[in-house]
Parts: structure tokens; C-alpha cells; sequence
């Protein structure tokens, strides 16, 4: 288990080292920047600076999580995500004020071609159903094998690979797990077509719309797991790993398809870029989502009112798991 | 078939938004490049498009179907109609044209365009109207 876990905090600190390669070469720290300039001394030297932070808490952490003894690996194991955020946001802040000054602020002009051909969904949308015929068979699964699942039996599991919490067999705590992961990919089915819908057209939102369908696939898969493992009992270590077979593909798409774009950029203002260019608000701007400065993919123009009913949802959804399981 | 025509939008152009779209899709018109029954996109994919606020393009809609080259049906989107081109101006359209053109010739050296470079587009644009 101890493995297990340093895989994941290794592949997130990982993550968080390819920031700064993860926006067009345009951008950096989400600062407007000429497309050489990451490869100047001074976008050279903001970099390496960022990533000597995000190494200089990654070590200690992965150092932590192989040589502590059991009883602190849960507060570490729980305390790392958090730690290697805060020290990536930090760094980010720190190099996006470093690099304000060389700031270019151009507006490049805009086209958009005067077609009315329907703005269909790629082809691969039927894809999202998948998911939902996963939790499906899982469902069917278990009434099929009702009496076979135990009276009690574990759903969730410490950083030390032991049970800390229990169901009983009843039809919440069976279905539970089934039914927040229903709730959770419908969410990112509205997730897909909203930035597939409220997004410029470009090959980014197509790769962003095949990455939800991954991450619904993703939950759909790990949820069934967790609910068919009374009947199958799957290693501990195999269900924690298991989201990383679909989250490193799609990190891996989305770095590609950011980083190396066959589009122009994103017509957002600078001086609409909020909160060192992390949150974008322009109430001009139609787009409910855009292109992001900071990380991969897209982000909400948060002056949109269905930004805020997509995140409304969301949180009501994660909150739903205190009812449902 | 042609690729489809395109629209352009300069942010950082002192010219209004409105008015670089209107004058825009006025070209496009006027050259047939949108032909009659052609259908244009909804205000609200162009708008998206361009990045300006959808009150942007409705507006250089309506001034273009004022103009009597769009027909606007509320549901049905912008249709193209055919428009003929008036024979004869009811006014002196030379000397408008003329002060229009000074101006516009004179805002472009003020931003900085070579004279040389002037010379070149009016050239083009006069090849373009023989042309048309």
C-alpha cells in the first residue's frame, strides 16, 4: 500500500513539475509572454525555480511516506495532496509576479467563419453511455448475488491498507457507491456538452470532451469496483491505482493538446484574467468556458451564469455522499 | 465548393466592434460572397466566435438588414436576400466617398501605415471594384 501511495503522490508532484509546460508557448505563469521566452535566461531561471520548490517538497514527502512508521503514515498520506498544492501555488504566485514585468499585452484580431453548419458532438460522444451500462451490470450483479454479499463488509481503506469504514447490507449501503457514481457521470456528461457548447470552436475542446469521457469512465469503473468488492474482494492496492490507468492518458492528452496548439489563442483580455490569471471573468465575453493560463484544458468565464450552476451542481453532488452512502 | 467566408475582428482596432463587423459582412455582400439564401450564423455562435458581447453582433445585424440584405426572422436566424444595387445615387455620392476615403487614408498614416503600403491596398481595391 505504502508503494501504492508513493506512486500517486510521485505521478502528482510529477504533474505539478509540468506546469509550466502545460499552456501554449505564449503563456507562462499565466502571464502573456513572447513564444520564445520560456526558452530565455529569465523564463529559463522562473522555471527552474518553480520546479526546485515542487522537488524540495516532493522528496521529503515520498521519503515520509516510505520510512514513517504506520501510525503517522495516515496524517502524512492525507497531508501530502494538500502540501504539494499549496508549494505548487505558491511557486506559481511567486513566478507570475517574477514574470509580470515582461508581460506583452497584444490583442490579436479574430475570425470566425460564417458558416452555419451545426456544431455537432465528435464522434466518439456515444462513448459516454459506457459508464452508465458499467454501473448497470455492477447493479445487476449485485441483485443477482444478493445473498452472497456479507452482513458487513469494508468501502473504504487507510493509508495502512486496513478497512476504517463499514456498510451493511442493506440497499444504501449496497447500491450507495452505485448510485453517487450515476451522479457523478451525469454531472460530467452536463460537464461535456457545456464545454463542448459554451467553447469556442477548437481541437482543445475536442480533447477536453474525450477527457471527461475518460474521467466518467474512470468513476463509473471505481465506484462499480468498490461496490462489487464484498463479492470479489479486489486488492487494496489495486482499487487506489486503478483511477491512474485513465488519469495519466488524460493528463498526458491534455498537456499535449495545450502545450502544442493548432488553433489561435483564446480571445480573452488580459485585464479580464483574475487572481494572478487563475480566474477569468468577462461579462462580455459569451464563452462559458476558455482556454486556461494556468494547467491544462479549459477553465469557466465565471461572469457566465452557468458557470456557477455547473459548480453549484457539482458541490451538491459531492455533498449528496453523506446521504447516499 | 469554396471554403466558406470568413469574418475578422481587430480587438485593438479603434474602429467599434459593430462597426468592423457591419463593415465586414457589408464587403462580403457587396462581392457576393454571401449570396442570396444564404443563412449566417446564429448571434450567438458569432458572438462566441469573435468574443464580443452578443448585443455586438445583433446589432450589426440589424444594421445590415436595415440596409435590406438580411432578412431577420426571430427563430429562423439572418437569410441573405437579394438586394439590387441601386442604379443611380440619390445624392452626390462622390464627395462623401472622397471625404470618407481621405479620412479613413488619413486615420491609417496617423496609426502608422506607410504611404507606399496605402497606395498598394487602393490599387488592390480598385482591381477588386473593376473586377466586380
Amino acid at each position: 500500500m505504502k508503494l501504492a501511495l508513493v506512486c500517486i503522490y510521485t505521478f502528482l508532484g510529477a504533474l505539478m513539475f509540468a506546469v509550466p509546460n502545460m499552456t501554449r508557448p505564449g503563456i507562462l505563469f499565466a502571464v502573456p509572454v513572447p513564444a520564445d521566452f520560456r526558452e530565455g535566461p529569465i523564463g529559463r531561471r522562473s522555471i527552474t525555480i518553480f520546479r526546485g520548490l515542487i522537488l524540495a517538497a516532493l522528496l521529503p514527502l515520498v521519503c515520509a511516506l516510505l520510512f514513517a512508521p504506520d501510525r503517522v503514515l495516515g496524517p502524512v498520506s492525507v497531508a501530502a495532496p494538500f502540501l504539494l498544492m499549496l508549494v505548487t501555488g505558491i511557486g506559481f504566485f511567486w513566478q507570475h509576479h517574477t514574470l509580470e514585468p515582461y508581460a506583452v499585452h497584444t490583442q490579436l484580431p479574430r475570425e470566425a467563419v460564417l458558416s452555419t453548419a451545426p456544431d455537432r458532438l465528435p464522434w466518439f460522444a456515444w462513448l459516454a453511455a459506457g459508464p452508465f451500462a458499467i454501473l448497470t451490470a455492477s447493479a445487476l450483479f449485485l441483485q443477482a448475488n444478493w445473498e452472497r454479499i456479507p452482513e458487513r463488509f469494508p468501502v473504504h481503506w487507510g493509508a495502512n491498507g486496513q478497512p476504517n469504514r463499514w456498510s451493511e447490507r442493506n440497499v444504501q449501503g449496497v447500491y450507495g457507491p452505485l448510485v453517487f457514481a450515476l451522479e457523478l457521470c451525469l454531472w460530467f456528461v452536463a460537464a461535456g456538452l457545456a464545454s463542448w457548447f459554451g467553447a469556442r470552436r477548437s481541437h482543445l475542446r475536442s480533447a477536453l470532451f474525450g477527457c471527461l469521457i475518460a474521467i466518467e469512465y474512470m468513476l463509473g469503473l471505481l465506484f462499480s469496483i468498490i461496490a462489487i468488492n464484498p463479492l470479489v474482494s479486489f486488492p487494496v492496492w489495486a482499487i487506489a491505482l486503478s483511477p491512474m490507468l485513465f488519469v495519466v492518458p488524460v493528463v498526458i492528452v491534455m498537456i499535449r493538446a495545450a502545450a502544442q496548439p493548432s488553433d489561435p489563442p483564446e480571445p480573452t483580455p488580459d485585464e479580464c484574467w483574475k487572481g494572478g490569471g487563475v480566474i477569468y471573468y468577462n461579462p462580455n465575453d459569451p464563452a462559458l468556458m476558455v482556454e486556461k493560463r494556468f494547467g491544462a484544458g479549459y477553465t469557466f468565464n465565471f461572469a457566465n451564469r452557468w458557470s456557477w450552476a455547473l459548480l453549484g451542481s457539482l458541490v451538491l453532488v459531492v455533498l449528496s455522499i453523506f446521504l447516499i452512502v | 465548393m469554396g471554403a466558406a467566408p470568413t469574418i475578422r475582428f481587430d480587438p485593438a482596432s479603434p474602429v467599434p466592434a459593430v462597426r468592423q463587423i457591419t463593415d465586414s459582412l457589408r464587403v462580403q455582400l457587396v462581392n457576393r460572397q454571401l449570396a442570396p439564401g444564404t443563412s449566417l450564423p446564429s448571434v450567438r455562435r458569432l458572438a462566441m466566435e469573435l468574443g464580443v458581447h452578443f448585443n455586438t453582433v445583433a446589432e450589426a445585424y440589424r444594421q445590415i438588414a436595415a440596409e435590406g440584405w438580411l432578412d431577420l426572422q426571430h427563430g429562423r436566424g439572418a437569410l441573405v436576400i437579394a438586394r439590387a444595387l441601386p442604379k443611380t445615387h440619390p445624392h452626390d455620392w462622390v464627395e462623401e466617398f472622397r471625404d470618407r476615403l481621405h479620412g479613413l487614408i488619413a486615420q491609417v498614416r496617423a496609426e502608422g501605415a506607410a504611404p507606399a503600403e496605402i497606395a498598394a491596398e487602393l490599387r488592390d481595391a480598385a482591381k477588386v471594384v473593376l473586377r466586380s
